[in-house]
């Protein structure tokens, strides 16, 4: 359970991670999306209190989905320059409003109570998305578009799927759920700072990869996209037991990601043979 | 005759996953000939001439060169042994200029750099031989796809070839074109080549062929010289039994009804004032050479493609489709011309591809089940005889081109479409044997379809060919399957 907790966040990000990566799209604004959100949420916080700026979270998160959808799908630049470029955006922006120190969040502590039992609520509204996620992708018609533009999205379009509203909704459910990483980190941290959710879109995509859902798109699932998530939660959790450093640790996550996209391309060329 | 033959085959097979597709396929190719290869939609044809370009491996089976056994485990070990083949699909480079494309694979090099005089020399030379002039400066991509087809033909026989295998090479090439290939192929045979010629026409097969062979569901039912046989029997060993005239007992009873399309000045960048019109019933078929607008026409009527000027009309209501959901939700059906590219969910299942346009109405509320898609792929199954799994579990990828198309031709049917376009159901990679495309075309109230391709069989497609109801029996209206 404790390795759960640690990848709530990472989990959540991956879950809409999961959705735009079948789709064919990713979305790497994630890590910064998160800092932004939570910073947000706690400036509210401090004012208005906990409910206000949950409301808050959303509206930042649902607008950083916007931009991005908007940018992918209407604009039509492509993610590998907008989902980068975003980030670089709201990292500068939490960093110039919030200043080098972190911000305080007070009466946040039922977020971290474990309401049932014992399972804190970040690990019981992580395996709510993930099971909610699982769902729309194996049982509704919008995982079924979800599939089919990763497929193939000029064939997507001549069924009569509406592509690039699907995208679009795609991103936002990103940034939805980067609204709910925001107060969960803060609430895990008791604080936000300009360093919040550095690297995590490494391990979202990480994870999503290793879970078998193909960067080409159309392939994949949630639960793939769990055991992924297991994969990287156990690494993380056995290095740190061993204390290794931080900055080494950099390194085996970067190496995890080039081994989970390279085990793709050969488990592609398995199956075209 | 196996001692003179230069490629000698036997025993072919291969499946992908539980499908086979050939049982034991003996061929030989002597030099100097042309064999002609025939066979409908995944008789195995296209696989066959895979394998022996090395791109896919048999399970079973032996090729032997100049008399020797050989193995060919890569593309580039066919090549080797001389082989070469002009595939059906386009696989150019389209950023690198006609030269280089012409010249890849063989690049005349000094000291490893480029000698781009003797590159284009060398490219000149395959052109003339083509009788084609082509800009070799200009990159593949800006050619038209006759002309792109040129420029594979041209890499084909360009540097030294003992075998030729063409792949419907004449679909996408202009009749001028094609008699220069065919004045090329003769050319290349009295130079001792060995040619293989994949084509579903068959008056192409007797202008150039010396022999003619038929697959049908992956084993070879007719080898003969071709002075030996006449048309009908090749078509008997395609179809596996003789075709009927029942075609011609449509009646002509939708002659003057009210059309149920009709299209008035139509225009765009590709195509302009046209007029057209459907009757209920009535199957119109659009004939034009690559280039020509048929395929953005049909694009443009199920609102894939923008068009300017001009009005449609669908059942007397005037029609705007920006998006082909529109269109879809108007009742009109499509399939597309190319169906690697606008056709195939790849990744997905073969019921998931039928599925795809009618999932919103196949979905209980916004739930849908794989066994909904299974059941509504079973109905189709059957009719089409698709060859898959009767629940279409398996990947869409791991059918045969032509049960692919039959798969895209049922998701657009599956809509019980009141209107449909269709582009070249029979071309490229053929598809449904004429016949059974007449059978579930005809419950279609209206259809309007295209074929920029040839027809094999092109007289049941002549333009305003109307048609009522007509006796039941065999061939005769199918049910709808839902």
């Amino acid at each position: 359970m404790n390795i759960i907790t640690a990848l709530s966040i990472t989990g959540i990000l991956a879950a809409g991670g999961t959705i735009l990566l079948i789709a064919g799209q990713f979305d790497l604004s994630v890590g910064s999306g998160t800092a932004f959100v939570a910073l947000m949420f706690a400036i509210a916080a401090q004012s208005t209190g906990i409910i206000p700026a949950t409301g808050v979270a959303l509206l930042v998160g649902a607008g950083i989905g916007i931009l991005n959808g908007f940018l992918v799908t209407v604009v039509g630049v492509n993610a590998l320059i907008t989902t980068p470029g975003t980030p670089a955006i709201f990292r500068g922006l939490t960093l110039s409003i919030g200043g080098a120190s972190s911000v305080r969040i007070n009466g946040f502590d039922w977020a971290i109570a474990r309401p049932l039992f014992d399972i804190p609520m970040s690990a019981i509204l992580f395996l709510c998305i993930a099971i909610i996620v699982a769902i729309v992708l194996a049982r509704t018609v919008f995982g079924r578009t979800i599939y089919a533009i990763g497929a193939n999205e000029n064939a997507a379009r001549l069924v009569g799927i509406r592509t690039k509203k699907t995208l679009f909704l795609g991103f936002v459910i990103s940034g939805l759920c980067m609204a709910l990483t925001g107060p969960v980190s803060a609430s895990q941290l008791g604080s936000t700072s300009g360093t919040t959710g550095m690297g995590l879109e490494l391990a979202v995509v990480t994870a999503i990869i290793l879970g078998g859902t193909s960067l080409k798109g159309g392939t994949g699932s949630m639960f793939g996209t769990i055991l992924g998530l297991l994969i990287v939660g156990v690494l993380n959790n056995g290095m740190t037991l061993m204390n290794i450093n931080s900055t080494r640790q950099q390194v085996a996550a970067g190496t995890l990601l080039i081994l989970a996209v390279s085990f793709d391309q050969i488990r592609q060329r398995f199956i075209r043979s | 005759m196996s001692d003179a033959a230069f490629l000698s085959v036997r025993g072919i097979r291969k499946s992908f996953g539980p499908v086979k597709v050939l049982h034991g396929v003996d061929l030989d190719l002597p030099r100097g000939s042309v064999t002609a290869l025939l066979g409908e939609n995944g008789a195995g044809k296209s696989t066959f001439v895979r394998i022996l370009a090395g791109d896919h491996q048999p399970d079973g089976g032996t090729i032997a060169v100049d008399g020797t056994q050989t193995s060919f485990r890569t593309v580039a070990q066919s090549r080797d042994a001389g082989i070469r083949l002009i595939a059906q699909e386009i696989a150019d480079a389209p950023t690198l200029t006609v030269a280089e494309n012409i010249a890849l694979g063989a690049l005349p090099n000094r000291f490893g750099f480029v000698d781009r005089s003797a590159m284009r020399k060398m490219a000149q030379r395959a052109l003339d031989a083509l009788g084609a002039d082509l800009p070799l400066d200009a990159p593949v991509s800006s050619l038209r796809s006759g002309e792109r087809q040129i420029v594979e033909i041209a890499r084909a026989t360009a540097g030294d070839s003992r075998c030729l295998i063409f792949d419907e090479p004449t679909a996408a090439l202009s009749d001028a074109e094609t008699q220069r290939l065919f004045a090329l192929i003769k050319r290349m045979q009295q130079s001792g080549v060995a040619i293989l010629y994949i084509t579903h026409r068959l008056d192409e097969v007797f202008a150039i062929a010396d022999r003619v062979c038929v697959l049908r569901d992956g084993r070879v039912s007719l080898s003969a010289a071709t002075t030996e046989v006449d048309q009908a029997s090749v078509v008997t060993a395609m179809v596996g039994h003789a075709i009927s005239a029942h075609h011609d007992r449509y009646s002509f009873a939708a002659m003057g009804a009210t059309p149920l399309l009709e299209v008035e000045r139509l225009g765009s960048s590709t195509f302009r004032d046209v007029d057209l019109s459907v009757a209920p019933g009535e199957i119109v078929g659009l004939y034009g050479k690559i280039g020509s607008g048929v395929p953005e026409l049909a694009g443009a009527l199920f609102g894939a493609l923008p068009y300017e000027d001009g009005t449609v009309r669908l059942a007397g209501e005037m029609v705007k489709f920006r998006h082909p959901a529109e269109a879809i939700a108007r009742g009109v059906g499509f399939l597309p011309a190319d169906r690697a590219s606008e056709g195939l969910l790849r990744p997905r299942s073969v019921a998931e591809n039928l599925a795809a346009p009618s999932w919103r109405r196949l979905a209980n509320g916004p739930m849908i089940s794989r066994s909904t898609e299974a059941r509504a792929f079973g109905n189709w199954h059957k009719v089409l005889k698709v060859r898959s799994r009767p629940d279409g579990s398996e990947g869409i990828a791991t059918l045969s081109g032509g049960n692919q198309q039959k798969c895209c031709l049922a998701a657009g049917l599956r809509l019980a479409p009141s209107c449909c376009c269709w582009s070249s159901p029979r071309a490229a990679s053929m598809s449904v044997p004429a016949g059974n495309l007449w059978r579930v075309a005809r419950p279609c109230p209206a259809g309007a379809r295209h074929s920029d391709g040839k027809l094999g069989l092109r007289g049941h497609y002549r333009s305003g060919d109307p048609g009522g109801r007509h006796g039941a029996g065999q061939g005769g209206c199918p049910p709808h399957p839902g």
